[in-house]
């Protein structure tokens, strides 16, 4: 089988997000950037297909900076066979990634099955699955926690609202968007390290892949930093007051009842 | 030339040869190990400890009644070693005796070995009464060490016949030296004639050799094999108490493996620990693992690692290395390894001088780094570490929020300081040692010692990666914040964190950090000494202080804090049962502070029980995870209304203007 | 005025209160409000859009269309909105919304802002705000090139305007070719009634060793129950056998992040604070003042938990009961 994984690299969840001096970015300085949570689960269970099919290569893409190689180089070392890194600037938007991922897979010989995560978590828009699907004509089944594979199929349980699921059936080649719970990632042994640092990762420019500045259809504009988290309130008076006070703020203050 | 020496001298050489050939084959298979071990530094120091320790059998007689019997046995034996020498001799020669040496040097020598026949004799009672009577835990139930006692009872017994029948049978003129015998002979003489007698004696000569010559054979098979090897293990011992793990060079391509896989990825001197080891059980006895019903004794690791090795022999001698089974089995398995906290009691009470916890590290590299094989809890760890340098998911941008208001500068700020303090992660994230760093700054700030820390500059030193297996990481850390203090020519560091202590004195000089380390309470103590910090304000508490295991075991630091302490007034300092080199780990090292604890009861209770038959009102400590530890431990025992958990460094700021 | 299209989503018959909002701030704007609504026997169901705001209900009734499937829907809506050509495209940022409304923009050849928290109505353009990086960055959104713009919101940005049941609007039948799909929706499986786990739930409660026993917890479970929560537990009192190891909150336990954390009786040590502290809002509840948890709560109750919970379940019953 032919199974393709698409990651992207994002900053890491403790990094503190500073502006640049304009408000049109953010600022790199000081950012630690790691392969999105969520495509680590896409990664982990494009390795598992893979062992269980003998002969199947794995290869992962990304499209981005020159910085996500890195990312490439962490998911060779958790075990896939290849990598391509599609090289695009900074703050490009979903549709010219997925128009960029498109490009490099049709150049593939063939794809069986593609994962991605079902969100990066420094754009959370959970686009990018579902465009690429669009663009190759395949179906994409979003936020997996579970799957069968059988033959040239697979049946996933989808998360929907409300506690339930669903479960849906489709022939291959499909796009599979992982959520949290469909796996644990493995955790990258020192050979594999050593072997990924000799991998190679071919590389693309937006040309090779079809891409250029009018496949951008939105732009972020006006960054701005949300209000300061205040100090924590400390409630006085007898609890009745208390907890007529706490429901109050979160209710009206912090809106989260 | 009689009968007696063609019949003896076959069986002699018989036994030898068989006893050299076992031998061979157990110096065979430590050569085969892949490890390497460089162990020939500082010859006099060795020398001197392997007469101290070997001779003079001090480590033995720490343990006192068991020390002594050993002593005994040990002496005697030497001793007596000589006689049979002659025994054997006067075989093979009819009539050959050492009687040469001279009358009265003859007669001293038999005197001596009577006594020294005696003496092992009441050992081996005493060994006897212990192993089957008292039957401490530490000792167990073992065939060898019944064999071994067996034997040894048995020589003794065949020694003083032959004595007393050839004194009864011959009348020799040396018979008042042998006075043991001489009084049995007394005893046992009429019950025959003279020349049954004398060929009694002769009798229980062939006895007394031929049982020499079995123990020659059963040594190589034996726990007694520590009689060849402990020597040996004494004087290639690790010399001092601080020791670092050994880094593992990544550079070299030619390796394959990290860590141990099977047990002859080790090296030659675990496998010499093996043979070395004697079953005592004292590391057993002092292990916060096992005394806490985990799987995990020193003891049996040791046993079972031997029996691995020899298990594989044939394929070790054959040189089918990649065949030897994996280190992994149903007695060493993945609990045994990961209950360990890295306290190395096991390693100081240990009387041959074992070294149990580098095998365990080894193991659990090949474990982390080979086979991503780890408790599941530990990933989030290591990718916390990789990314943000502490085992903590905080931003590294946050490092330095303990010291706000406190005008303490970092080194890009000011590096022209007396010394760096080096913060570490629980100080820099755990709301509860902020407060510990917070009384240190204000310590250094009223001895005036200018310092600076290094911030968000400052990652973790790498100690959780390195003890739970993942050398890659620590060495990827380490070489990180060498880089950055090397960058600010850092000369000399403070720390309030015996792990942070303990990584960058002894194991950061494998990487070009080379630095005067203290840890605070060192640092404390010194300034108390020098006068520049006196503590005024008087504490009418009791307090009993919890010694860290990398405080106190591994780099020797039991007395500064305890000054620190007894500097304040009106405090009264009292010890738990179990203190010094024998305090009980509070449970968190080896990287068991990330981990999950299952099975048997929680160590850090077992401690906190101990601290709480003292009656201390205030459980001192000198470490964030003991701090952790202890107070999750007083809690659980619900005493947290009456006893406080404090650092030394927050009782000396409390009492100090 | 601009031409609105706002796709409605529904299940078991009803229709949900997010696409209300996204009516209810269309027609405040007064702009052509087009709703848009796919399924089988939704004829009842479509004119209840009009009390909300709707002036033009496009129906599309097939079989296919049943069960939501993304494939469907995309294809559906898509063939809709070609034919009809509205400036702006709306849907809700719900699990439904935020699946099959990326495909659609992607055969309209135009950018979708999804997630949004702040939409007014900007002549035939929209103005949206969103939030980024897990919501440490807030930006408006820019929409390049020609074609509809379309946008999800994030349920509850707006607010749910009051029906006005005496509004009707003209239903419009719309026929679709769906064509061979390649997906087939085999079953859903509903969430069962018993709690959300806590790595899921959206507000979580917790208890630790000063509930003193199993039986206790029942004053966190009727909290819970008010609040659609899950109940959480600190190690000390998994250890005691109060809670399964399973609703363990902490570095060896499970990292939840909710919008909603109360920590009753717990004292945020670093262990436990591991485990939550990226929630949202942090709420403490313990005796003692000096505890760590005080440091990374946004608010702070100094009192027994004993005496304060059950009155905050009478008090959150009362709001959700408005």
């Amino acid at each position: 089988m032919n199974i393709y994984v698409c990651i992207k690299q994002v900053p890491d969840t403790e990094t503190k997000i500073k502006l640049n001096s304009d408000s049109t970015g953010i600022d790199p300085a000081g950012i630690k950037w790691v392969m999105s949570p969520f495509d680590e689960i896409a990664v982990e269970e494009s390795l598992r297909v893979k062992e269980k099919n003998a002969g199947s290569t794995l290869t992962v893409i990304s499209a981005g900076p020159a910085r996500a190689t890195e990312s490439i180089r962490t998911a060779l070392a958790m075990g896939a066979d290849n990598g391509i890194h599609i090289e695009l600037p900074e703050n490009v938007d979903n549709n010219t990634i997925a128009k960029a991922l498109a490009g490099a897979l049709k150049k593939e010989a063939h794809f069986d099955l593609i994962f991605t995560g079902k969100e990066a978590i420094d754009d959370g828009s959970a686009q990018v699955s579902q465009i690429l699907g669009e663009f190759l004509d395949i179906p994409s089944i979003t936020v997996a926690v579970a799957i069968e594979y059988g033959a040239g199929t697979v049946k996933c349980k989808r998360e929907i609202e409300g506690g339930s699921f669903e479960i849906i059936e489709a022939a291959l080649p499909v796009i599979i968007a992982g959520q949290k719970g469909l796996n644990d990632p493995r955790y990258a042994s020192l050979p594999n390290i050593m072997k990924a640092k000799k991998k190679e990762i071919k590389a693309l420019k937006a040309a090779d892949v079809g891409v250029s500045d009018a496949d951008q259809k939105i732009r972020f504009k006006n960054y701005q930093l949300p209000p300061p988290k205040q100090a924590g309130k400390k409630l006085t008076g007898d609890p009745a007051a208390q907890a007529k006070e706490l429901v109050r703020m979160l209710h009206e203050e912090a809106k989260v009842i | 030339m009689t009968w007696q020496t063609f019949v003896f001298l076959p069986i002699a050489l018989g036994a030898f040869g068989y006893s050299f050939y076992r031998f061979q084959l157990l110096f065979q298979m430590m050569k085969a190990h892949r490890g390497n071990s460089n162990r020939l530094d500082n010859i006099p120091a060795r020398i001197m400890t392997t007469i101290v320790n070997v001779l003079g059998q001090r480590a033995v007689l720490e343990n006192k009644g068991p020390g002594i019997m050993h002593t005994a046995i040990f002496w005697g034996f030497i001793i007596i070693t000589t006689g049979t020498l002659e025994q054997f001799v006067s075989t093979i020669y009819q009539g050959a005796t050492f009687e040469f040496m001279g009358q009265s040097l003859y007669s001293g020598w038999l005197f001596l070995q009577d006594l020294a026949t005696l003496a092992v004799l009441l050992g081996v009672f005493y060994a006897s009464y212990r192993r089957y009577v008292v039957r401490p835990v530490a000792l167990g139930k073992s065939k060898d060490a019944n064999i071994v006692l067996l034997f040894t009872g048995s020589l003794m017994v065949a020694i003083f016949l032959m004595n007393s029948f050839h004194i009864a049978g011959t009348h020799p003129w040396y018979a008042n030296s042998l006075f043991v015998s001489q009084w049995l002979a007394t005893r046992l003489g009429g019950l025959a004639s003279e020349p049954t007698n004398a060929a009694l004696g002769t009798f229980f000569k062939w006895v007394h050799m031929l049982i020499v010559l079995g123990f020659a054979v059963y040594i190589p098979r034996s726990k007694h094999l520590h009689l060849v090897a402990a020597g040996p293990n004494t004087f290639l011992k690790t010399l001092p108490r601080e020791k670092g793990m050994t880094p593992i060079n990544f550079e070299d391509e030619s390796v394959q493996q990290y860590g141990a896989a099977k047990v002859t990825d080790l090296s030659w001197k675990d496998a010499l620990d093996y043979y070395s080891c004697t079953e005592c059980g004292r590391c057993q006895d002092l292990c916060p693992a096992f005394n806490t019903q985990k799987p995990l004794t020193p003891k049996m690791l040791i046993t079972d690692l031997k029996h691995n090795l020899y298990a594989n022999k044939d394929k070790i001698l054959a040189g089918k290395l990649d065949e030897v089974s994996h280190i992994i089995d149903q007695n060493v398995n993945e609990d045994v390894i990961w209950a360990c906290t890295s306290c190395r009691a096991c390693e100081i009470a240990c009387p041959v001088f074992i070294e149990h916890t580098d095998k365990i590290y080894d193991i659990r590299r090949n474990l982390v780094m080979m086979e991503s094989r780890f408790p599941p809890e530990v990933q989030p760890v290591f990718k916390n570490m990789e990314t943000n340098g502490s085992p903590w998911a905080f931003s590294s941008a946050d490092r330095a929020k303990w010291a706000e208001g406190l005008s303490v500068k970092t080194m890009a700020e000011d590096s022209n300081v007396e010394v760096l303090l080096w913060v570490g992660c629980a100080g820099s994230y755990d709301e509860r040692n902020k407060k510990v760093l917070r009384a240190f700054a204000s310590i250094l700030k009223k001895a005036e010692v200018k310092f600076s820390i290094l911030g968000s500059e400052e990652q973790c030193t790498g100690d959780p990666a390195r003890r739970i297996g993942n050398e890659y990481l620590f060495q990827t850390l380490a070489k990180a914040n060498i880089e950055t203090m090397n960058r600010y020519s850092v000369k000399r560091v403070v720390t309030a964190c015996p792990h942070c202590y303990n990584t960058i004195k002894n194991e950061y000089k494998n990487f070009g950090g080379n630095y005067e380390v203290y840890h605070h309470s060192e640092f404390m103590a010194k300034l108390i000494a020098e006068g520049k910090l006196k503590p005024t304000k008087s504490l009418d508490a009791t307090i009993t202080f919890h010694d860290s295991c990398y405080l106190g075991r591994w780099n020797n630091i039991y007395a500064d804090p305890r000054k620190v302490i007894t500097s304040i007034p009106s405090a009264r300092l009292v010890e738990m049962t179990q203190h010094h080199d024998q305090s009980l780990c509070c449970g968190a090292g080896g990287g068991r502070m990330w981990m999950e604890e299952k099975i048997g009861k929680r160590i850090n209770v077992a401690r906190t029980e101990q601290a709480l038959e003292t009656n201390a009102e205030i459980v001192a400590s000198s470490c964030p995870f003991c701090i952790t530890m202890m107070t999750d431990g007083i809690t659980t025992k619900e005493m947290k209304d009456k006893v406080k958990v404090m650092d030394i460094a927050e009782l000396l700021d409390q009492t100090t203007t | 005025m601009a031409k609105i299209f706002i796709v409605a989503e529904h299940r078991d018959g009803r229709l949900k209160k997010a696409t209300f909002e996204l009516l209810g701030a269309s027609a405040a704007a007064g702009n052509e409000t087009h709703a848009l609504i796919l399924g089988e026997g939704i004829a009842e169901l479509a004119k209840e859009l009009a009390h909300y705001g709707a002036n033009k209900i496009h129906v599309v009734e097939n079989s296919a269309l049943k069960n939501y499937s993304a494939e469907a829907y995309s294809k559906a809506v898509a063939q809709v909105l070609k034919a009809a050509s509205p400036d702006i495209v709306l849907a809700s940022h719900t699990p439904t919304g935020r699946d099959f409304l990326p495909r659609v923009a992607a055969k309209l050849g135009v950018g979708l802002a999804s997630d949004c928290t702040q939409l007014s109505f900007d002549g035939s353009k929209i103005k949206v705000r969103r939030p980024i990086y897990a919501g440490k960055v807030l930006v408006d959104v820019e929409f390049l090139g020609s074609g509809p713009v379309m946008a999800t919101v994030r349920p509850n940005a707006l607010g749910v305007p009051k029906p006005d049941t005496s509004k009707t609007a003209e239903l419009i039948q719309e026929t679709v070719e769906l064509g061979a799909l390649k997906t087939k929706v085999l079953e859903i499986v509903k969430g069962s009634s018993a709690r959300p786990d806590v790595t899921e739930a959206p507000v979580v409660i917790s208890g630790g060793r000063s509930l003193k026993s199993a039986e206790n917890f029942k004053i966190l479970e009727d909290l819970a129950d008010v609040l659609g929560a899950a109940v959480g537990a600190s190690r000390a009192a998994v250890d005691a056998g109060f809670r399964p190891h399973r609703d363990q909150v902490g570095q060896t336990g499970k990292v939840v992040s909710p919008t909603l954390y109360i920590a009753c009786g717990i004292s945020g040590a670093i262990q436990h604070l591991a485990g939550m502290r990226s929630s949202k809002v942090i709420v403490a509840i313990n005796t003692d003042p000096e505890c760590p948890i005080f440091q990374a709560a946004d608010y702070g109750i100094v009192g027994d938990l004993f005496a304060v919970v059950p009155l905050l379940t009478q008090e959150f019953k009362k709001i959700k009961e408005h």
